[in-house]
C-alpha cells in the first residue's frame, strides 16, 4: 500500500489533523532543502511537498514564484530533485511527494517521470496545471497509478459544483483544497464564504481534504481544523526563509512546533 | 477530443480554479458567434471606428527595384492605435460588454497590447486595469502615459523578473478573485482554449480583405503571403482566409535576433520542442529540463519564447513554412521600406518585409507576394533612433530634459 494512503489511515484512527509543508528544491539552497526536509519530519509532519522549480509558475503567489526563480538561477535541475528525494526518502518517515508543472512531466517524458520518481522514494505527485480534460490525450493519471503513485487534484473556492463532481471521480488520497484569496484578517476568523465552501467541498468528496489557505499561525489552524483533515503550510515557510537567511532552519522550526502544538 | 485542439497542440492546461471563468467565456463566444447583431456591431465598429478596410497597397518602387514578383503591402499600421491588435480587441471587448462585466483585465509587455485595450475600454465606458513588469515600464513610458491619459490604471508588478511573465501572473490573479464582474483580455493567439480560436476569428477579416482587394487589383490569388511571428496573432488573420487555398504559399517569419546561439534569438521552430505554457501546448524556446528560456529580439512584440498552438500544428502539417530574419536584416527592411515606399512600419512589420526583399527577385514578374505590415512604426521611435545611433535625437532628449 502506498505510504500515503497508510499515513491517511493512521490519521483516521488516531482523529487527529495532519500536517503538510511544502518546500521548493534548490530554495535557499539544495543542502538547505535537505535540512528543512529532515527537521520537518523530526517534528511529525504527515507529509511533504517538494516543489520542482519550473520557469513560469502559473498556479503559484509571489512568494513561491521568488523561490522558484532563485532556485532556477542558482542552477537547480529537475535530476536535483529526483537525487534528493532518493538521498532522503530511506531517513524519513513522512511520505514525499512532488509538486511540479506538467511541462517538468512532459519533458522528462511522463512514464519516465512517474517510474523514476516511485525509484526516488516518492509517493504521490501534485501536477497543477494537468485538468482532467487534458489527461484524456496526456496519459498521465494512468501512469501514476501504473507506477504506484497517487495523483493528487487540487481545486479552489472558484471550482463550482460542476468541477467538485468531475474532480471526485478522479480523485486519489486526498483532496487539496487551496486560494489565492479569501483569508480575512487572522484575528477576525475565515470568511464566511469560504467556511461555506468547505462544508459544501466536504460533503461532496469521500476522501480527507488537505486545506492550503495562507495558514500562518496557530489560530489559522484551529480555524480550518473543523473542516480539514490536513493542514497544508505553504509559504508561511518560504517568507520564514526569505526574512531569516542565515538562521531560518531554527525560526522555520519552532514556527511549525508552534503550528503543531 | 476535446475542443480547443489543433492536432496535439493547444488545449487548456491550466489549474483547476481558472477552468470555470474559461467555460464561461467559451459558452459566452459560441453564443455571441451566432448573434447576427454581434457581427454587425463588430463589423461597424472597424469600420467606423478602426479604419477597415486597411489598404492593400502595390510597392510599385520596390517590385521595379527587385526586378521580381510584385509586391503587395497590407498596411494593418492604418488601423486605429496603430497595428491589427485593436481588431481582437474589439472583439473581446464587445465579447466582455455581452457578458455584462465592467472591468477589462490585461497584462502587457511593450506595452502596445496594453495601449489597445485601454483604447477599448475607454470606448465601452469600462475600467481597465493593465498589469506590466516595473522593469518593462522603465523602459515603455511613452505607452505607459498613453493608456494612462486613455484612463487605464497601470499597476507595476514589483516581484519576480519584473517583465511579461510576472505581468501574466498579476493578471490571472485579479481575474480569479473578480470573475464576476472582469473580463481578462489576452493579446494573441496563445494561452489556454478559448483564447488562441477567438483571437484568430476576430482576425480572420485581414485574410479576407487581401482575397479581395487583390482581386480587384490583380484578379488572382497570392502567390504568397508572408507575415511576422510572435504570438502569431496578425500571421493568423492574414493566413487563416488561405488555408483551403493550397496554391497560395503562407511564410510566418520569426525574429532572428543577434543570431543562433541560445537566448539571442526567438526562432521557436528551430531553436525550441514542443512543451507546456501558460495553458497550452505548443513549441517554446525551452532548455533540457523545460524550462523557459530568455528570448531576445530588437523587435518586442516577436520575442516570445512561445508560438500559437494552430501555427504549430500548421507547420507541423507542412501548410505554413517559416523563416527567419535578423535584427539587422529587419532594420535594413526599415530603412528600404520607409525610404522606397513611404512606409514607416513597425519592426515587428519590417522582419515580414525583410524576408519578402529576399523572396522577391527569386520568383517571376507574374507572381504576387502580399506583405502582412501588422502596424506602423511609430511606437518604436526610441529603438530605431538607438539602433541608427542618431546623435541628434539624443540632443533633443537632453534640450527636452533641460525643460524640467
Amino acid at each position: 500500500m502506498n505510504n500515503i494512503s497508510l499515513r491517511l489511515d493512521k490519521l483516521k484512527i488516531e482523529k487527529k489533523l495532519g500536517f503538510m509543508t511544502h518546500v521548493v528544491v534548490g530554495y535557499p539552497d539544495l543542502a538547505g532543502t535537505e535540512k528543512l526536509v529532515l527537521m520537518m519530519d523530526k517534528l511529525g509532519i504527515d507529509f511533504i511537498e517538494l516543489q520542482i522549480p519550473f520557469s513560469d509558475p502559473l498556479a503559484d503567489g509571489p512568494t513561491i514564484m521568488k523561490a522558484c526563480e532563485d532556485s532556477l538561477r542558482s542552477g537547480t535541475k529537475v535530476k536535483d530533485a529526483f537525487d534528493l528525494a532518493r538521498k532522503l526518502s530511506p531517513k524519513i518517515s513522512a511520505p514525499l511527494l512532488f509538486m511540479a508543472y506538467y511541462n517538468t512531466v512532459f519533458k522528462y517524458g511522463t512514464e519516465k517521470f512517474c517510474k523514476d520518481a516511485k525509484a526516488s522514494g516518492i509517493y504521490g505527485l501534485i501536477v497543477p496545471d494537468m485538468p482532467i480534460e487534458e489527461n484524456q490525450s496526456e496519459g498521465f493519471f494512468e501512469a501514476c497509478e501504473k507506477n504506484g503513485l497517487i495523483h493528487i487534484h487540487v481545486i479552489s473556492p472558484a471550482s463550482n459544483k460542476k468541477r467538485l463532481l468531475i474532480n471526485k471521480k478522479v480523485a486519489r488520497g486526498f483532496i487539496y483544497v487551496t486560494a489565492r484569496q479569501g483569508i480575512t484578517d487572522a484575528k477576525k476568523g475565515l470568511d464566511p464564504k469560504i467556511t461555506q465552501y468547505l462544508k459544501e467541498v466536504k460533503s461532496v468528496f469521500d476522501i480527507p481534504l488537505a486545506v492550503g489557505f495562507g495558514i500562518s499561525s496557530r489560530e489559522r489552524v484551529n480555524m480550518i481544523k473543523e473542516y480539514a483533515d490536513i493542514a497544508v503550510v505553504g509559504s508561511a515557510v518560504l517568507d520564514i526563509i526569505n526574512e531569516n537567511p542565515k538562521d531560518y532552519l531554527k525560526k522555520v522550526e519552532s514556527f511549525l512546533e508552534e503550528l503543531k502544538k | 477530443m476535446p475542443s480547443g485542439h489543433f492536432g496535439k497542440f493547444g488545449g487548456r492546461f491550466v489549474p483547476e480554479m481558472l477552468i470555470p471563468a474559461l467555460e464561461e467565456l467559451e459558452v459566452a463566444y459560441e453564443s455571441s458567434k451566432k448573434d447576427p447583431e454581434f457581427k454587425k456591431e463588430f463589423l461597424d465598429l472597424l469600420k467606423n471606428f478602426c479604419g477597415r478596410p486597411t489598404p492593400l497597397v502595390f510597392a510599385k518602387n520596390l517590385t521595379e527595384k527587385l526586378g521580381g514578383a510584385k509586391i503587395y503591402l497590407k498596411n494593418e499600421g492604418l488601423n486605429h492605435t496603430g497595428a491589427h491588435k485593436i481588431t481582437h480587441c474589439i472583439g473581446q471587448g464587445l465579447l466582455a460588454k455581452r457578458m455584462g462585466k465592467k472591468r477589462i483585465i490585461a497584462e502587457t509587455g511593450a506595452g502596445q497590447h496594453g495601449l489597445a485595450c485601454a483604447t477599448v475600454a475607454a470606448k465601452f465606458g469600462m475600467e481597465c486595469v493593465v498589469y506590466m513588469g516595473e522593469t518593462d515600464i522603465a523602459r515603455q513610458r511613452p505607452n505607459v502615459f498613453w493608456m494612462e491619459q486613455l484612463g487605464a490604471k497601470v499597476v507595476p508588478v514589483e516581484y519576480g523578473n519584473k517583465t511579461l511573465k510576472d505581468a501574466v501572473n498579476a493578471a490571472l490573479k485579479d481575474w480569479i478573485e473578480n470573475v464576476s464582474d472582469s473580463y481578462y483580455l489576452l493579446g494573441s493567439v496563445v494561452g489556454p482554449h478559448p483564447y488562441p480560436t477567438m483571437t484568430r476569428d476576430f482576425q480572420k477579416i485581414v485574410g479576407e480583405e487581401i482575397q479581395n482587394q487583390l482581386k480587384g487589383a490583380e484578379k488572382k490569388l497570392p502567390d504568397y503571403v508572408v507575415a511576422c511571428v510572435g504570438g502569431g496573432s496578425n500571421a493568423m488573420g492574414a493566413f487563416n482566409n488561405f488555408l483551403p487555398l493550397k496554391q497560395v504559399r503562407l511564410i510566418g517569419v520569426e525574429a532572428g535576433g543577434r543570431g543562433t546561439k541560445k537566448g539571442d534569438n526567438a526562432v521557436r521552430f528551430k531553436g525550441g520542442s514542443v512543451g507546456v505554457v501558460e495553458g497550452f501546448k505548443s513549441y517554446f524556446l525551452q532548455d533540457e529540463d523545460g524550462q523557459v528560456m530568455n528570448t531576445h529580439s530588437v523587435s518586442a512584440g516577436l520575442d516570445y519564447a512561445g508560438i500559437g498552438p494552430e501555427l504549430a500544428f500548421l507547420k507541423e502539417e507542412g501548410r505554413i513554412e517559416f523563416e527567419s530574419v535578423t535584427d539587422k536584416e529587419a532594420l535594413d527592411a526599415f530603412k528600404t521600406l520607409a525610404s522606397f515606399e513611404g512606409i514607416i512600419p513597425a519592426l515587428e512589420s519590417a522582419h515580414a518585409m525583410a524576408y519578402a526583399l529576399k523572396l522577391a527577385p527569386k520568383l517571376s514578374k507574374k507572381e504576387v507576394i502580399v506583405v502582412n505590415l501588422s502596424g506602423r512604426g511609430d511606437k518604436d521611435l526610441f529603438i530605431v533612433a538607438e539602433a541608427f545611433k542618431d546623435k541628434n535625437f539624443y540632443s533633443f532628449l537632453k534640450d527636452f530634459l533641460k525643460n524640467e
